[in-house]
């Protein structure tokens, strides 16, 4: 089987997503090349255990449909089976466009898959963890979506050893970009979470997540309803549609434990949930759970800390 | 100008999801998926401003149309909907594929999705589809504006924001936050149920995509921790301090 990786930069270099894909085809043994898209002008996102190329798009141009083009003559041209990328925004885009030039439907949220007599078996992670559901992949060519954080990356010596091709921009420009400051520890590395939901009850009480951050030195997440409702900024949403998280420790406060959030920080490695409704699903996956009001708990946690 | 949102009747999240055969079980009844509130309230922004007719595209089983007539109450002029026994089960190449079909019988200009459906998460029909109709596709819109030749637009990105312009004959994905999706009053509640639900007959479009995913079984996960629960009394703060020391963050 022949395999690509499509991959992406942060913070210049390769992602860790990408890198999680990158260490699991080592570990299958599968012969695989990365094409990695960016605007960067020196990426760190080559090695010397693979072979890199490097679609360089303009950064004032959102051309994806020319870089899908390119992408697809690869696949034809050498035969690649198997291609994955991170669910992620840039690489589910260009995932997506590639499944309807090669006609054959992706595969997303993968959190792991494995290779049986050239069949592709993929597992997905269903009603919040508490299913996998297993699909085959009927084709000669595979797409797979994998969800961050569903591999351990495995350390590679970086360099600037890749081919790079500049892809020409195409119709959609963008004019301007507006970048938020990140302030403290970010949610992907940080040891310890912090996350709030709607049993937060108002966005003012905020005030409590980031004193009790503060003093654990922690990062700060959401649900998606609080997102959505504006108290935080979406980057900082914890999820299915936001980040994945794997703390050594994640506080949840005033958090049901709907699907949505659960997804994103179920393997936290100790779990602490406060919340008023016993019932509520995130207590099924607690570590410590506390059955109370988060508005009285904090305050008082935060005082003897 | 014509708009086109894509939208999905899904059953109701606040029942518990079952699945036979692979196949997620759909009561009679659907409910609107909440993600395409965005998307259509988006549209009618648009429609207001700019005097456009909305149109509703729907894929998957009839049942009683609630979610259909739930975006049509919202404000939306008609809806095109397809039903059909061999869509069941349809992988996201295949509905990219039917609603790109639609899509162009809807005559639309702009085409709305919401950024991913609540009960599927796939998250690439709006990018297929633009693939398919060989148009520009822009995912997690916030904001837009059009001009004669343009489409003005406002995306989240991972580290904040952009803004970009585009064709205005182009695919966007819609991701909450950017407008408040309205509630419908009684009057347009009323006045939903004489708009047009025209059925689109699935053998008159062109459907090249195949089913490639095969389903083969789900596997029960223990999921339960069975971890520490204590009922606060006013000093369970202390027992996550404890914790917290024993773990060595404090």
């Amino acid at each position: 089987m022949k395999a690509l990786i499509v991959s992406e930069i942060v913070d210049g270099k390769l992602s860790s997503g990408s890198l999680e894909i990158v260490s699991k085809a080592e570990e299958l043994g599968l012969e695989y090349q990365l094409i990695t898209i960016g605007s960067e002008e020196q990426p760190i996102i080559g090695s010397n255990s693979f072979k890199q190329t490097y679609l360089k798009r303009s950064p004032n141009s959102l051309q994806y449909n020319k870089i899908a083009d390119y992408i697809s003559n690869v696949i034809t041209n050498e035969q690649i089976n198997l291609v994955f990328g991170s669910s992620t925004y840039q690489s589910r885009d260009i995932i997506a466009y590639l499944s309807v030039d090669l006609n054959s439907s992706p595969v997303s949220n993968v959190i792991n898959f494995s290779l049986e007599n050239d069949k592709v078996i993929t597992l997905n992670s269903i009603n919040g963890g508490q299913q996998l559901y297993k699909t085959e992949i009927d084709y000669s060519i595979s797409f797979l979506l994998i969800r961050p954080k569903s591999f351990e990356p495995k350390e590679f010596e970086l360099n600037t050893n890749f081919t790079t091709i500049e892809i020409e921009s195409g119709n959609c420009n963008v004019y301007e970009i507006h970048k938020e400051e990140k302030a403290g520890p970010q949610l992907e590395d940080s040891k310890v979470v912090v996350s709030a939901g709607r049993g937060m009850v108002d966005a003012s009480n905020l005030e409590l997540i980031n004193k009790l951050s503060e003093k654990l030195n922690a990062a700060i997440g959401g649900t998606r309803a609080i997102v959505d409702a504006g108290w935080m900024p979406y980057s900082q949403q914890v999820g299915q549609t936001g980040k994945t998280v794997k703390p050594d420790v994640y506080i949840a406060c005033g958090i049901s434990g709907a699907t949505q959030h659960q997804v994103g920080m179920k393997d936290s490695k100790f779990i602490i949930a406060i919340n008023k409704d016993e019932e509520a699903p995130i207590f099924q996956i607690a570590d410590l759970g506390i059955v109370g009001d988060t508005l009285t708990v904090l305050p008082k946690l935060i005082e003897n800390i | 100008m014509k708009i086109a949102v894509c939208s999905k009747q899904i059953p109701d999240p606040a029942n518990e999801v079952t699945y036979e055969n692979g196949l997620l079980k759909r009561p009679d009844e659907q409910v609107l998926d909440d993600t395409d509130r965005y998307g259509i309230e988006l549209a009618l922004q648009l429609k207001e401003k700019y005097d456009a007719e909305v149109t509703i595209i729907s894929m998957g089983p009839k049942g009683t149309l609630k979610g259909v007539q739930q975006a049509l109450q919202m404000g939306a002029d008609k809806a095109l909907v397809v039903s059909d026994e061999s869509l069941s089960g349809a992988n996201a190449l295949i509905t990219a594929n039917v609603i790109s079909e639609v899509a162009k019988l809807s005559e639309a200009d702009l085409i709305i999705f919401g950024t991913e459906s609540t009960d599927g998460y796939s998250g690439t029909v709006p990018q297929q589809v633009s693939r398919f109709l060989n148009l520009d596709c822009i995912s997690y819109v916030k904001a837009v504006e059009i001009t004669s030749d343009k489409v003005t637009l406002t995306r989240q990105t991972l580290e904040g924001s952009e803004k970009v312009d585009m064709p205005n004959k182009c695919v966007i994905s819609v991701t909450a936050g950017g407008v408040e999706p309205r509630y419908p009053n009684f009057k347009d509640i009323m006045a939903a149920k004489s708009k047009p639900i025209e059925d689109v007959n699935i053998n008159e479009l062109n459907i090249t995509a195949k089913q490639n995913l095969k389903f083969l079984e789900i596997e029960e996960v223990e999921n339960s921790k069975n971890g520490q629960k204590i009922i606060d009394e006013g000093e369970a703060y202390n027992t996550i301090i404890e914790k917290l020391k024993e773990l060595k963050i404090i």
